[in-house]
């Protein structure tokens, strides 16, 4: 999976590509480690190359957010594809994140 | 090589020399370098001889056969063959010596790596295999100093020196760099030492072979009287190849020991994870119930349990800790722990108030370790015969009416230790005889064939509507079976827990 990363405006987002699970959740918990040690800690998720999402990818996102919460930021998410939005709905994971249907609303929602 | 032929062959060479002089020779002798060594009568003179002949060792000249008296044709013919004759004698007893020398030699060799096996035997601790090793070259080889190095798999090194440490460990990898181009020993003598900064007169030193290429060598240092000469290097050799088996023995059972351990350990935390399962089956009047867990290699995060206290309702749980290992085991000790204490409440707490509570209680150390569980809690109510149950972002838990189609049934709230706050609400559902619930945890759906496919939610859903008329354990068995039967070829790497409820005429 691919893993693409920029800044705006101090906020971090994150873009990937491909299928999101057990195999390739490693790098994204290294970079979100990272990405939250920042205080605040400022992150987007953007989804929109996702195909496919499973518990380890879940668990993922999860300690990212709550990290970055710790540290009086977050970590949110965009532009979710209908299947992995289906399984954030049966999980109830869409009211655990703030969850945006593009980008520009993810990033202005941080700064307003 | 002469003088002891002599000496050994005394009677022959009496009875040639006699031959001689009862031929009509006045003296028959046998000298060297013009130097009489035995003289047929004693005291003859040498500056007199009429026949000269001389003796051989190979191409070597060793001394000569003289008669002094007669100097024909027939003479002169006879001396030369008897020159010869003896010439071939030295040259036989020469390489007898040889090879007696070389026996002995070799017998000397044989005791001393008789030596070494003897010490090194029992030896499986990799820094006194070294150090060991180190301390009987020194003796056999007889040299002032040793070093065995080996390379650890982090790049780092170590080195044992006996009976102290002589060079650094630059000048020492420096050494190994060239062993490492040329592939074979290296022998540095006392003229090579002059241009090198080594502080030491000569130097042997040899790479040990191991199997996947680990490196190491074995360096013998100042040769005790003189250089290395062949028997040292050949006898090196073969000490360095024994080392070789050696190390390789005491990584193996280092690397095994780690294993072991490791295994005991993850062996113990699945034990004591299995008997925190519930061992016993509930009768519960209307439901047919079934519950088991296939638990994977590696300790995993998934629980069931069931509490029927007296005068309350049935209560059944299942969840799945996020993460895999240690860490999740532990924590899943913990939730059941947490979740059956709230069970026991009073008053009788509904699934939301279950959910609800232990939330509150673990949110904290959950957050602290970023990871989190989720939990299904179910609960009969017999008069009603209607299951009431909270989802706290669990799946896939599937529920098929009697005669109906299989849905998946959603979360309703998320899942523990994500929100401070948890908002499950109770929901019901009808349950009456042929009603199935299945509630099982994402080791099914996740399984994994060769192709890398999923087994997915659409064949779970599927499987079970066509189980429904079967018995729970025979839904849950043949559940296990499918799925093992889709993933053959592939490990299982996530924890399988099926929990059946199915409605019974009462």
């Amino acid at each position: 999976m691919e893993l693409k990363t920029r800044q705006v405006n101090g906020i971090i987002i994150l873009e990937l590509e491909g299928r999101f699970d057990a195999h390739t959740a490693q790098p994204v918990d290294d970079f979100l480690h990272e990405a939250t040690l920042r205080d605040p800690a400022y992150v987007t998720v953007n989804l929109a190359q996702v195909t496919f999402v499973d518990s380890t990818a879940l668990s993922t996102l999860v300690s990212g957010m709550k990290r970055a919460r710790q540290r009086d930021g977050d970590l949110r998410l965009c532009c979710l594809q209908r299947p992995v939005r289906m399984i954030f709905e049966l999980t109830r994971l869409d009211k655990a994140f703030e969850i945006f249907a593009g980008e520009d609303e993810a990033l202005q929602a941080f700064t307003s | 090589m002469l003088t002891t032929i002599l000496a050994t062959q005394h009677a022959h060479f009496n009875a040639l020399a006699n031959a001689w002089l009862i031929a009509g020779a006045e003296a028959f002798m046998v000298s060297s370098d013009n130097l009489p060594l035995a003289c047929w009568p004693p005291f003859a003179d040498i500056e007199e001889a009429t026949l000269i002949e001389n003796l051989w060792s190979g191409r070597t000249k060793v001394g000569e056969l003289r008669v002094v008296g007669p100097s024909d044709p027939a003479s002169r013919a006879r001396l030369q063959n008897e020159a010869r004759l003896i010439s071939s004698l030295i040259q036989i007893a020469n390489d007898l010596h040889s090879v007696t020398a070389e026996l002995v030699d070799t017998q000397d060799q044989l005791l001393a790596m008789y030596d070494l096996t003897q010490a090194m035997r029992d030896q499986l601790d990799l820094k006194k295999v070294l150090s060991r090793l180190a301390r009987e070259t020194v003796r056999i080889v007889k040299v002032d100093a040793v070093f065995v190095m080996v390379q650890r798999s982090d790049g780092s090194w170590l080195i044992q020196q006996f009976p102290e440490p002589i060079l650094d460990l630059t000048t020492l990898e420096h050494l190994l760099d060239i062993i490492k181009e040329t592939g074979h020993d290296l022998l540095l003598s006392e003229d090579d030492m002059m241009n090198q900064e080594i502080p030491v007169r000569n130097l042997l030193l040899l790479p040990i072979q191991l199997h996947d290429s680990t490196r190491a060598a074995l360096g013998l240092v100042n040769k005790v009287e003189g250089d290395f000469m062949s028997p040292d290097i050949k006898l090196a050799r073969a000490i360095a190849e024994h080392a070789g088996a050696r190390i390789e023995n005491a990584l193996l059972y280092r690397e095994n020991l780690t294993q072991a351990k490791m295994q005991t350990e993850m062996e113990l935390a699945k034990r004591v994870q299995l008997n925190l399962l519930p061992h016993h089956k509930p009768t519960i009047v209307g439901i047919d119930f079934w519950a088991g867990s296939r638990p994977a290699l590696q300790v995993g995060g998934d629980f069931y349990d069931f509490l029927h206290l007296d005068g309350r309702p049935f209560t059944f749980t299942v969840g799945d800790i996020s993460g895999k290992g240690l860490p999740a085991a532990l924590l899943m000790a913990m939730t059941r722990t947490v979740i059956r204490s709230k069970v026991h409440d009073a008053p009788t707490p509904t699934p939301e108030h279950v959910v609800g509570r232990s939330n509150k209680d673990l949110y904290d150390d959950f957050t602290e370790v970023s990871m989190f569980a989720t939990v299904f809690v179910g609960q009969y109510q017999p008069l009603s015969r209607e299951m009431l149950y909270a989802n706290a972002g669990h799946s896939p838990v599937i529920y098929c009416p009697a005669g109906g189609k299989a849905r998946l049934l959603k979360a309703d709230g998320t899942a523990v230790g994500i929100l401070p706050t948890s908002f499950s609400e109770n929901q019901r559902l009808v349950f009456g005889p042929g009603d199935v619930l299945v509630v099982a945890t994402d080791g099914l759906n996740e399984a994994h064939n060769e192709l890398d496919e999923m087994f997915g939610y659409e064949r779970l859903l599927d499987l079970i509507e066509s189980l429904a008329d079967k018995s729970a354990r025979e839904i849950a068995e043949e559940l296990y079976r499918t799925v093992s039967d889709f993933s053959t070829g592939r490990p299982q790497d996530d924890d399988q827990t099926v929990m059946v409820l199915k409605g019974l005429a009462v």
